[in-house]
């Protein structure tokens, strides 16, 4: 019969729309956008970061222009850095995600090797300018953990929709998102304990 | 093993049921690192460590008292005797989003933690002071006032001129604006989404409708989906839109019996409607305010 045809159609489009808000929709999207936004403010902060470096350089050359390795190694890692583009697309390709973090993790070592040499030359660390130049470094490596923490936990929260059911069917026929790549323990560690350092 | 890992996109049972674990650890990971409870926020200064003489903590906390009702700031003092080994900078943050301080939106608190134990000292900045109280300034303050003066066993001193310093370099900032209330963000559905999800129900049962009615002829059956849908609609959505008029007045309203004074120590002062509020004898709480991590660390 054509009209429970119609009938039947209509319900179950309904019920479709209708299971829409219940299965998650609204609450994937906004999901998604927050994990955006604070990975932004991480990609923020890793910008601050390189931002202070030239001066930080050139501050310490002036004092320690024969540690020509070191300074070297830093120029070198934050151009590494610069040269990887860092969108929020980043976050749909692990593979980028993953060499962006072991760049960002290059410079973190390379920059705590120049802090270290850097306590052999008295007259540099009592240098006003360069203790300022200092603290904003530090600063920033604090601000860059609480992003990485904010982030971890919204990619948390949003993985935890994309997977779960009833929302994974939402995630996955209808909005075809993904899990989206988070900082690993081993590499929370990592940032968090300064690296050896050999001469 | 790298020390760079990354929890990709998994496919197929075994790479979920292997992400499902990390995440089981990750979780457990970061509940069991949270060691040192944060303290209630019970004033102005909480001086676990009794580092303060009364009258000293006394004139302190009317200082800061004072301040807040001149500028909207927010800056409260806590001492304890040690971190328990906890990493000075997290704990520190975790604190100061915890107590929120500072008005939110405006985010313009400033916590300092001073542990002599571990003699270690943090001056912890909210995204909006971030710009006057910079970490080169709060780095200045904390080696030219605070460090030398706790190096000689003067806590008290250091404290206060530590505090005065901060003070005075976000003295000048003009009073925070508190954002205005939006009643949309919260959450809520709207009239109009309310009268969208109405449309479609009317809509819904004008079919069934038509098609119960066999002999009616199909342009009856859709004049009568229409208007069924139509006042079904119009009728969920004059019920949405008085209810969100009656609880707009009421916020309104609420919002208006907030203050009792005028002028502008109604707007910023104690009890004010903005949060951030105290009361004239204890009964401080934070305002909502947000931390970036912002702020300098210092040791003697």
């Amino acid at each position: 019969m054509n009209g429970r045809i119609v009938v039947l159609r209509a319900f179950l489009l309904g019920g479709l729309l209708l299971t829409l808000a219940g299965c998650g929709y609204n609450e994937i999207q906004g999901l998604d956008e927050e994990t955006n936004a604070a990975w932004s403010e991480v990609l923020n902060q890793y910008q601050r970061r390189a931002d202070l470096i030239p001066n930080l350089v050139a501050t310490v050359k002036g004092y320690a222009a024969h540690e020509k390795d070191t300074l070297e190694g830093v120029t070198q890692a934050r151009s590494q850095v610069a040269g990887l583009k860092a969108t929020p697309e980043l976050l749909k390709d692990p593979e980028a995600f993953k060499q962006f973090q072991e760049a960002q993790q290059g410079l973190s070592s390379a920059l705590a090797r120049l802090l270290l040499v850097v306590e052999r030359y008295p007259d540099l660390k009592a240098n006003e300018n360069f203790r300022d130049l200092q603290s904003q470094l530090e600063g920033t490596e604090n601000r860059i953990a609480v992003a990485r923490k904010r982030y971890i936990d919204k990619v948390a929260a949003y993985n935890k929709a994309v997977r779960y059911f009833p929302t994974n069917l939402t995630a996955k026929f209808l909005l075809h998102l993904d899990v989206k790549p988070n900082f690993a323990v081993a590499d929370e560690k990592a940032v968090s304990t300064p690296p050896d350092v050999k001469f | 093993m790298s020390v760079v890992g990354v929890t990709g996109p998994h496919r197929g049972p075994t790479g979920t049921g292997l992400a499902f674990l990390l995440a089981c650890a990750f979780l457990l990971g970061g509940s069991a690192a949270q060691a040192l409870d944060v303290p209630p926020l019970t004033g102005r200064i909480v001086d676990l460590a009794h580092l303060l003489p009364p009258d000293g903590a006394a004139s302190l906390t009317a200082q800061l008292q004072a301040h807040e009702t001149r500028t909207g700031n927010q800056v409260v003092l806590l001492t304890l005797p040690s971190l328990q080994g906890e990493p000075l900078e997290d704990y520190a943050h975790r604190v100061a989003t915890g107590w929120q301080l500072g008005q939110k939106g405006a985010d313009n608190g400033v916590l300092v933690l001073v542990a002599p134990n571990d003699r270690k000292v943090r001056i912890e900045v909210g995204y909006g002071l971030e710009g006057t109280l910079t970490d080169a300034r709060t780095s200045q303050i904390i080696r030219r006032e605070m460090v030398p003066r706790f190096k000689a066993g003067d806590y008290a001193g250091g404290i206060t001129a530590g505090i005065g310093a901060v003070l005075g370099t976000i003295e000048g900032t003009a009073p925070a604006v508190p954002e205005p209330v939006d009643i949309r963000t919260g959450g809520e559905p709207t009239a109009f989404q309310y009268w969208m999800i109405g449309t479609f129900v009317g809509l819904l049962a004008g079919i069934v409708l038509s098609q119960g009615l066999r002999h009616a002829r199909a342009l009856f059956g859709s004049a009568i989906a229409f208007l069924v849908a139509q006042s079904a609609g119009l009728l969920v959505g004059v019920a949405a839109g008085g209810v969100t008029l009656l609880l707009l007045g009421l916020l309104l309203s609420a919002n208006r019996g907030g203050g009792g004074g005028g002028g502008l120590d109604r707007a910023w002062g104690p009890g004010g409607e903005w949060g951030g509020s105290l009361g004239s004898d204890g009964g401080f709480s934070g305002g909502g305010g947000d931390f970036g991590g912002g702020g300098a660390s210092g040791s003697w």
